[in-house]
């Protein structure tokens, strides 16, 4: 069990919100039920941590239905449930780094962005990030890195130079990264992807959230969410 | 001796809470939340002779106080989980019931000629499979063809037989008399309640399938009235299923007449469901009285 210490609105139906016994690295995601003991909604939310401090880690997510909705209803010292953490979360590489974000997908890569600043000071750091609408948070983005661009409306994909030397990380809606995965595969670029998948669990139990990859089935909630580009068939 | 042991098809268990198959892999996906051995048994994922990638598409929907699934018993075939999975399962001090499926006849009698050799504790013969396209549920639908599968894998397996049912038969009082006349030694149930969900923004089935197993809360009073109803016909124990979330859950099913419980869904909304389930057992005895939790076993 968690507690919220805040929860704000950042953009239209777009939230974020700060709990407590959260730690986490980069990439990774929790299983939050913002009704704990309900059975009612009964499935735990997969949530990425976008950024996390210590313990804390606080979660950006737009509201689409009735758990992300009650999600963005509990206040500070509310509690809720959060298992976690999940998923194998972003490799740090003593490399560039770029990131590609789409939409609410932009969560998952603003800790990365940090823990590799924190950790390799003196490389380049570049973050696209596309927007159908309303774009949110995107200065925050633009102080942890050298270059920032913001595209809204367009396909963020195409403002990406795949053959400049990086490690490349995008998330976002699926023919975003088919996209992605297209470009960096004619650059010879290694990209990997943080999916999405419907879940159940959450820990590698039910197969839930299968997706198929070049060596068979592998699950997004224990095997990834991040993956090779190369290996994931979208 | 503990106050929750109890005996299950001749293997004695530490407690009468069993992970139910498909909800808990091979016994190691929970283990960050707690010891697996805390169990009193664990079922495996359903498997099948060859394995199977499962099912395209959609494959679990929240539905209200439950889930639909449609995983499609993706599986890694009999063969592989006694060379891999079998070996690291048995290391965990639970009874291990080994939960297996089939798409035909031949598919039951391989599968449990393999089975029979292995170090398992129970076999849990599922003909309630409601996901995958030949076969699975459709064994366990009439008697005849129940009784059929049933009387073949019992020649061929010296385990402890356990059969799961479905509660998709049209006269399942039928099929568990049926069962337990060609050998069974307990039956377990239920399996998964045949639901359906629909898109209404692309206006189409959710699932491939179009139809999907429903579990959860949602489904624990029709499958208690039939563990109920299952353990007033045969003689042999059964194991009670269904949306058990807590304790207070669990004795209902033993209340009902079930020797045991299995947990599947809860633990997805709660990792901890069980260990808290077996908790609130232990604890009801103390308060009761009860030298053993089977004391109050069919009470109702
Ligand atoms: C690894 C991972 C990380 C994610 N990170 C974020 C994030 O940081 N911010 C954010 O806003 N969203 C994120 N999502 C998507 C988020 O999980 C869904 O938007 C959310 O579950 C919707 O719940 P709901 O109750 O509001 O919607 P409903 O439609 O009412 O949900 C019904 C069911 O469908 C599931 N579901 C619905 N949409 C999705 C979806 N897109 N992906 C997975 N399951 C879905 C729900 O979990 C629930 O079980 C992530 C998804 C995954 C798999
Ligand atoms: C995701 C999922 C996968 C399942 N896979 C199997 C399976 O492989 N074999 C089987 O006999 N039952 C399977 N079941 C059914 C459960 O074992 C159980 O009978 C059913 O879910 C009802 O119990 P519950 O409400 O406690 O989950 C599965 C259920 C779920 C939710
Ligand atoms: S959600 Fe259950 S295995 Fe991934």
């Amino acid at each position: 069990m968690a507690v919220v210490l805040e929860n704000k609105r950042v953009a239209p139906d777009v939230y974020l919100m700060r709990l407590t016994d959260t730690p986490a690295k980069p990439g990774q995601f929790y299983m939050l039920r913002p009704l704990p003991g309900s059975l009612e909604p009964l499935l735990g939310r997969p949530i990425s941590v976008f950024d996390c401090e210590g313990c804390e880690s606080s979660f950006l997510y737009r509201v689409v239905g009735k758990g992300t909705e009650l999600l963005s209803q509990r206040r500070a010292s509310d509690s809720v449930d959060a298992v976690g953490p999940l998923g194998n979360g972003f490799p740090l590489e003593d490399r560039d780094l770029t990131v590609v974000g789409g939409g609410i997908g932009i969560a998952p890569l603003y800790y990365l962005l940090k823990a590799h600043r924190a950790r390799f000071p003196g490389r380049k750091r570049s973050a696209y990030l596309g927007f159908s609408g309303d774009s949110f948070l995107t200065e925050e983005f633009s102080a942890l890195c050298d270059v920032s661009k913001v595209n809204i409306g367009g396909f963020v994909t195409d403002d990406v130079d795949f053959s400049v030397p990086a490690l490349y990380c995008a998330c976002g809606p699926t023919p975003m990264l088919r996209a992605a995965k297209k470009r960096a595969e004619a650059a010879g670029a290694a990209l990997l992807l943080s999916l999405e998948a419907r879940m159940a669990c959450g820990v590698g139990a039910c197969l839930g959230c299968s997706c198929a990859t070049i060596s068979g089935n592998r699950r997004v909630c224990k095997d990834g969410p991040v993956f090779p580009a190369e290996e994931v068939l979208l | 001796m503990s106050r929750l042991q109890v005996n299950l098809l001749g293997v004695s268990m530490k407690n009468p809470v069993i992970a139910a198959s498909g909800t808990f892999g091979f016994g190691e996906e929970y283990r960050a939340f707690f010891d697996p051995g805390l169990l009193g048994g664990i079922s495996s994922k359903g498997l099948t002779l060859h394995g199977s990638k499962g099912n395209g598409g959609v494959r679990v929907w929240e539905t209200p106080a439950g889930m639909l699934n449609s995983i499609g018993l993706e599986n890694p075939g009999v063969a592989h989980f006694i060379e891999r999975e079998l070996p690291l399962m048995r290391r965990i001090p639970s009874a291990l019931l080994c939960n297996m499926g089939g798409h035909s006849l031949e598919d039951y009698e391989q599968g449990a000629a393999m089975l029979d050799k292995a170090d398992i504790d129970i076999l849990e013969l599922n003909i309630s499979c409601p996901n995958v396209k030949a076969g699975g549920m459709a064994f366990g639908m009439e008697p005849a063809t129940a009784a059929d599968v049933v009387r073949r894998v019992r020649a061929l397996c010296h385990h402890p037989l356990l059969v799961k049912l479905s509660p998709n038969a049209p006269d399942l009082i039928a099929v568990a008399r049926a069962v337990e006349e060609a050998g069974a030694d307990g039956l377990s149930l239920t399996n998964t309640f045949l639901g359906m969900a629909i898109d209404v923004d692309r206006r189409r089935a959710v699932f491939d399938n179009v139809y999907a197993g429903l579990s959860g809360p949602a489904i624990l009073p029709l499958a208690l009235r039939m563990v109920h109803q299952v353990c007033k016909a045969v003689t042999i124990p059964v194991v009670g299923l269904g949306g058990i979330a807590t304790w207070r859950d669990a004795l209902c099913f033993l209340m009902a007449g079930a020797t045991a419980v299995q947990m599947g869904t809860a633990g997805f909304a709660d990792p901890l469901a069980m260990p808290r389930a077996i908790e609130g057992l232990e604890k009801y005895c103390e308060e009761q009285g009860l030298q053993n939790i089977l004391e109050i076993r069919g009470i109702v």
